[in-house]
This record gives structure tokens, C-alpha cells and sequence, in this order.
């Protein structure tokens, strides 16, 4: 906010273009969102996996009470980073539009229906008076058709697919693990240890009851939270990998 | 926020309305408006539907307004709608059907499945100012054939085969008789041509010649027949 009084002007109240074609509402809400706790989406052939990091600040908050993946129909999940309650609003948003969707066709919603949807809708928040936009990237994962689909949602309203990635803090150091150990046969167990491992890379002390796994398999369709002895089970495994 | 401007979908809308186009609410329907009395039929066979309707519109089956009317469109690449009741409130629907089925097929890259189509048609149907229409509904999928028939209040109903209009009760003696669940294409064309021409020829409400459609995976075919002879 240093800048000179003419940068002030472009970055205030609405969101309107600077003169080189920036908008910086909306990059502050990137920020936002690289300062929020990280959540990964890994796809494999037998479903989709989200995660997430749940940072609690003192030990007497009740974990559970922090909320970072949701269930946004039967075989939809959400996970997300950045403002928590703005990723309230847009997850109920997901779950009203999936239900309309059933209203209207008696369908399931598409995975890439839905993430549009919610993302033309952020976007209204960029080009509005007085708005402000999203501060939260969320990960949308499930099932169209038999077929695992994961999608990306930014402050700007841009959908990107994915076969894996990470949103919030340290985004980059995660990403470059799930390259390193992404492959295209995956089943769903290895992409439950690949998201694990990705949430490890940036924090040491990753604790089974510090994350939030859950996955929407290709099989039954349906999102599902991954208890926490699996995840203490996979833990094991990646600790005793980084002790050889 | 109420104020957004409106881009992209509208979520705000009630899935038992359009997302283009606003339903006017008009009165009911008059006696004198143009109806078509009709008989239409519906049969599903392995990989097709065909439908046959007649050609008369009339004035409350008393006297003939139209002798030439395809009461069979396109409403979908995949699927055809029957008008029956008011010619109004028919086309109208039919409108409707056909903007949001070609919305649903640019935005998405490919086009609704007839169960959608069905129940998309039902809300419409329930949620709209068509208060005298009775369509049937058929089309082909990824899962195969599909009739239906819509009522007035939303009502959906799937069958193997069905018959709406005024002259139901003759057309399905036809059906009833000859009906089995093993008919080619071929042979389900010629007993809905056949079921419509019992009805010509005592139902004043149907009459002037038959228009047969058949809706395949490749699509939508609709050819109208003055002579009973060519078709039977």
C-alpha cells in the first residue's frame, strides 16, 4: 500500500483495472489464499483423494471444529484454502447448485458443470461495485460419468483441471512432489500416500489427527472421510521411507 | 448483493422454469381456441422410437381449422415432442424445450440425456401456463429408447409404448392387439400408422393423414403421409 497515490486509487473498494491492466483485488485475494493452510487433490483411475492440513492454534480448539474438506453432494467433494468463511459461502453455493441439478434433470451434476457454476459465480464478485472478492481456492473433486474428474477454483473465477495439485501455502513445494510421485495408475491407496506425502513436504510434524483426508472412489460414487487410523497407517509407511 | 449483474447461468431461477424466456400465466384455455383433438402414439423398440400423429386441428372437435399440421418436432438431436391440446400452449413448450436443450448441450459439449430431457420437460410442464397440452416424449440415448407421456401437472411417465388425445381409446385397441415387445423398427412404424388410422376413422377430433417420426441415434426423421395406404 506504499505506493505512489496513483497506485492507492487502483487497489481501494471496487475492483477496477490498473492502467497496466492488473487487478489488484483480486491479486490480494490470491494472497489470501497463499497465506491460508494447504489442501491437496490427487486423481487416480479408482477415484479422487482430497486433503488437508488442519492448523489448530491452541490445544484446548476441538480439531474437528476446523473445516477444510466438505461434502458437496454424494459424489462431490470440496476442499479448500484460504478464507474459511468465505469457502463456507461457496460450498453452500456447490451444495444449492447440485441440488438444482436434481430438481431440473434428476441428475447428478457433472464435476466440470459444477466447478464452472461456482466459478462464474466468483467471478461476479471481480466485476461488481462494492464486492470484494472470494479469498479462498478451493479443489473440486468426484465422479461424471464413472470418470474421476479434479478441478481448481481461484479468486479470479478461472477453472483449471488437474490430475494432482495443491492451493494455499507452499503450494510450489507440494507441487513438486506430487510430480515427482504422480503416475497415471495410481489406485486410490497410493493416492491417499501421495497426498500425505505432498502435505508433509512443508510440514515436519505432520500428525494423523493434523489432517483431513477423504475420497470420492470411481466405484460407489460416493465421498467418503478416510478414518484416522488409515492415515496414521499411511504416515508410518512415509516416515519410515524418509528414516532409510 | 442482490444487484449482481447478471453473467453466466442463472442460478436464481426455479428449476421449474426456463432459464430464458419468462412463463406468462393466461388464463385457461378457451374452447375456441385452435386444439388438436388428435391422437398421437408413442412406441419404443430396441434401438429407436417412432412416433405417428394425425394431421387435423380442429375447434373443439366440431369443426376442421387445419387439415395439414405435423403435430411431431424435433426437440433435441435425439428426440421428439407430440403436440396435443392447445396449439398455443404446444409450440410454446416446445419452444422452451428446445432453448434449453441446445443450452444444455453448447455449455456442457454434449447433449441432455432423455431421462433429463423427461424430467426437464415434466417441471415445465408443472411450473408453466400449459394448463391443455398432453405431449408425448420420445428419444434415444447411450442407454437406449425412451417414451414417455407428460401431463399437465408434470406428470412423467415412462412406457414401452403410449397414446395421447382424444382418440386413445381406439388407438390402443390397435396396440393392445399387436404390440410385442420384439418389433423391428419397421414393423412398430407401421402399428403406430396403423393405431392413428383407427382413430381417423371414428374420432371426429383426428383425421387428414398421419406424420410418422423416427428418432435414432443419427437422429430425428419426420415424413407425412396423406394415404393411410403408404404406410400401413
Amino acid at each position: 500500500m506504499q505506493g505512489n497515490s496513483q497506485q492507492q486509487a487502483y487497489d481501494r473498494g471496487i475492483t477496477i483495472f490498473s492502467p497496466d491492466g492488473r487487478l489488484y483485488q483480486v491479486e490480494y485475494a490470491r494472497e489470501a489464499v497463499s497465506r491460508g493452510t494447504a489442501s491437496v487433490g490427487v486423481r487416480t483411475p479408482d477415484g479422487v483423494v482430497l486433503g488437508a492440513v488442519r492448523r489448530v492454534r491452541s490445544p484446548l480448539m476441538e480439531r474437528s471444529s476446523v473445516e477444510k474438506l466438505h461434502k458437496a453432494d454424494d459424489h462431490v467433494g470440496i476442499a479448500s484454502a484460504g478464507h474459511v468463511a468465505d469457502a463456507r459461502q461457496l460450498i453452500d453455493f456447490a451444495r444449492r447448485r447440485a441440488q438444482t441439478e436434481r430438481l431440473r434433470y434428476d441428475e447428478a451434476i457433472p464435476i466440470e458443470t459444477l466447478t464452472k457454476s461456482v466459478t462464474d459465480h466468483i467471478q461476479q464478485y471481480t466485476q461488481t461495485g462494492g464486492a470484494r472478492p472470494f479469498g479462498v481456492a478451493l479443489l473440486v473433486g468426484g465422479i461424471s460419468d464413472g470418470e474421476p474428474r479434479l478441478f481448481e477454483t481461484d479468486p479470479s473465477g478461472t477453472p483449471y483441471e488437474w490430475q494432482a495439485t495443491a492451493v494455499g501455502g507452499d503450494r510450489e513445494a507440494i507441487q513438486s512432489v506430487l510430480e515427482e510421485g504422480y503416475s497415471e495408475d495410481l489406485d486410490l491407496e497410493e493416492g491417499i500416500g501421495l497426498a500425505l506425502r505432498g502435505l508433509a513436504a512443508t510440514n515436519d510434524e505432520l500428525s494423523a489427527d493434523g489432517v483431513e483426508i477423504a475420497t470420492i472412489d470411481a466405484e460407489t460414487e460416493s465421498f467418503e472421510t478416510v478414518s484416522t487410523e488409515t492415515v496414521e497407517e499411511h504416515l508410518a509407511e512415509i516416515g519410515g521411507e524418509s528414516d532409510e | 448483493m442482490n444487484d449482481l449483474p447478471r453473467t453466466g447461468e442463472d442460478h436464481a431461477r426455479s428449476p421449474y422454469e426456463p432459464e430464458l424466456g419468462d412463463f406468462e400465466s393466461t388464463p385457461g384455455d378457451e374452447e375456441t381456441v385452435n386444439k388438436t383433438g388428435t391422437t398421437t402414439v408413442g412406441i419404443a423398440t430396441e434401438d429407436a422410437v417412432v412416433i405417428a400423429t394425425d394431421m387435423r386441428a380442429s375447434l373443439g372437435g366440431r369443426f376442421v381449422s387445419n387439415k395439414d399440421v405435423q403435430k411431431v418436432k424435433q426437440i433435441h438431436p435425439t428426440a421428439a415432442l407430440t403436440l396435443v391440446g392447445s396449439v398455443g400452449g404446444a409450440q410454446s413448450f416446445i419452444r422452451s424445450l428446445r432453448a434449453e436443450s441446445s443450452l444444455y448441450e453448447t455449455r456442457r459439449g454434449k447433449p441432455m440425456d432423455i431421462p433429463a430431457l423427461s424430467t426437464l420437460a415434466g417441471n415445465l410442464a408443472r411450473g408453466g401456463p400449459f394448463r391443455a397440452i398432453r405431449p408425448i416424449l420420445g428419444g434415444v440415448d447411450d442407454e437406449g429408447s425412451h417414451v414417455y407421456s407428460i401431463d399437465p401437472a408434470g406428470g412423467v411417465m415412462a412406457d414401452d409404448y403410449t397414446v395421447t388425445g382424444s382418440g386413445m381409446q381406439l388407438a390402443y385397441g390397435v396396440l393392445e392387439n399387436d404390440y410385442t415387445p420384439d418389433l423391428s423398427t419397421e414393423e412398430a412404424t407401421s402399428l403406430s400408422a396403423r393405431a392413428v388410422e383407427a382413430a381417423v376413422e371414428r374420432d371426429t377430433g383426428s383425421g387428414n393423414g398421419v406424420f410418422l417420426a423416427t428418432v435414432t441415434d443419427d437422429g430425428v426423421d419426420i415424413r407425412g403421409h396423406k394415404d393411410f395406404e403408404e404406410v400401413r
